[in-house]
């Protein structure tokens, strides 16, 4: 059985979506990367939600997920508090994005 | 020898124990319920979260022996099962879909003909037989077979905008061929199809269930997407006869749920053997143990194997299914098959992703 999460903790600490996985690995995904990192097709992988102070508009409120919810077996969808909600999530993909220095440092490895 | 061990030391010992049913050890599984030691002595607790494991003495003498390594002369090993209603695992992953119902089981195959609809309706026959809330959803909606096989003697209505699926044998059905004039195809493309499964699910009125078994067509098409993209399965059955050519193609079924993370709770040979009625003779017309040697070699679990009996035919045609008649061994075979696939529904339920939202 490939590797899947245990637990997904959509507000987790310090703004982040956190996932424990099956084999003990954590990740913990700051809201602004992940969405930078949505895979749908409008956003196509590119970073299209502003990085926070670049677009100062008045009212916006700080980006962040108002829930998830899994998709079969194998991704998670992940309900934006502005209403996205196309990005399906494979948890090859978030695992692939894990953010934290030990997988940063194998992904820099990789010619 | 008279050292006192710690629980800690009985603890790290029985990290080595597996269960024989499910390969993983008992501490992980969260069997261990409790350690008493004493002078001499070790009492250990295992709580089981089957009704029935086929390896529980065997378990007990596992525990035991590995315990008796440390030096206790005195071991005490007790084994607790919970009460039968408790049996169906508690689930994780739910869908709002369907959210009253506990697992969903898809009954798959590669091929055609291999006798899916029959062993999905006596599995759930012989769920509902074990003490668990049971539905049969139909979703070959070209070829749906499971309302004659089960009987039809009912028609589903229409209550609260929903539909209301009829009971037959104390099971709620829900099929294509309650909507078709009886000689009428279905000619549809793809999101037609989504579209019916989504209603399956959505618009019946299933209320509380132990286990919804789902009865797919053959093959990786269409219908098997929908239904895994659209709701947090549970796990996959496999049915195969024992043949090469049957076992190929079921091996794609395989690929298809391994690349969408769902488990395969275990593989069904059905038409295993063929027993002459006139003189007891076994005859392998397919073949014999293909299937069992396949899913040890590829490490799934083996559910049992169902024999080509002329009564199943009959029994199916006549819409009373064979796992009805308590004294047939056709019926004991379906049982043996539940109580192995209600083991690995516990497992597979391990490993369902909890999202926490607070």
């Amino acid at each position: 059985m490939a590797v899947v999460p245990k637990t997904v903790k959509v507000h987790g600490e310090g703004n982040t979506l956190s996932i424990e996985w099956s084999d003990s690995h954590r990740s913990a995904y700051p809201y602004q990367y992940l969405r930078g990192r949505c895979p749908c097709a409008t956003c196509g992988g590119s970073s299209p939600s502003p990085e926070p102070g670049q677009l100062p508009m008045l009212g916006v409120k700080p980006l962040q997920p108002d829930r998830a919810e899994l998709v079969g077996r194998y991704a998670l969808q992940i309900f934006w508090n502005d209403g996205h909600s196309t990005g399906i999530y494979t948890f090859d993909y978030l695992r692939e994005l894990c953010p934290c220095a030990d997988c940063e440092a194998a992904r820099d490895k990789i010619p | 020898m008279s050292k006192k061990v710690s629980p800690q030391e009985v603890l790290e010992a029985l990290k080595h124990v597996e269960d024989p049913a499910l390969h993983r050890d008992i501490v992980s599984l969260g069997y261990v319920k409790d350690i008493e030691v004493g002078f001499e002595r070790v009492a250990v607790v295992i709580q089981l979260k089957t009704t029935s494991s086929p390896g529980q003495s065997e378990l007990a003498q596992r525990v035991r022996k590995a315990v008796e390594a440390l030096g206790v002369p005195n071991v005490e090993v007790e084994i607790a099962t919970p009460a039968p209603a408790a049996a169906a695992p508690a689930p994780r992953g739910q869908s709002n879909l369907i959210p009253q119902v506990k697992n969903t089981i898809a009954v798959a195959s590669g091929k055609g003909g291999v006798g899916k609809s029959t062993v999905a309706a006596n599995l759930a026959v012989a769920l509902h037989r074990q003490g668990a809330k049971v539905g049969l959803m139909d979703t070959d909606v070209y070829g749906p077979s499971v309302p004659s096989l089960m009987g039809a003697k009912h028609e589903p209505t229409v209550v609260e905008g929903k539909l209301e699926p009829p009971v037959e044998w104390g099971i709620k059905i829900m099929s294509m061929a309650y909507f078709l004039p009886q000689d009428d195809a279905v000619i549809w493309r793809g999101p037609m199809l989504h579209k019916t499964i989504q209603q399956f699910l959505g618009d019946v009125r299933w209320g509380e269930l132990d286990y919804l078994v789902m009865d797919l067509p053959p093959g990786t098409g269409d219908i098997q997407l929908s239904l895994s993209q659209t709701i947090p399965l549970t796990g996959a059955v496999i049915v195969s006869t024992p043949q090469d050519l049957a076992l190929a193609v079921a091996w794609k079924a395989i690929a298809m749920f391994k690349k969408l993370n769902i488990p395969i709770l275990g593989i069904v040979e059905n038409m295993s053997y063929y027993v002459c009625p006139h003189c007891g003779e076994r005859d392998d017309i397919f073949g014999h143990g293909g299937a069992r040697e396949a899913a040890a070699r590829l490490g799934y679990p083996f559910l049992g194997e169902i024999p080509l009996d002329p009564a199943i035919r009959v029994q199916s045609d006549g819409g009373r299914p064979v796992a009805l008649d308590e004294n047939s061994s056709l019926a004991h075979r379906y049982e043996a098959v539940a109580k192995a696939l209600v083991d690995q529904v516990g497992l597979a339920n391990e490993q369902v992703p909890q999202i926490i939202t607070e």
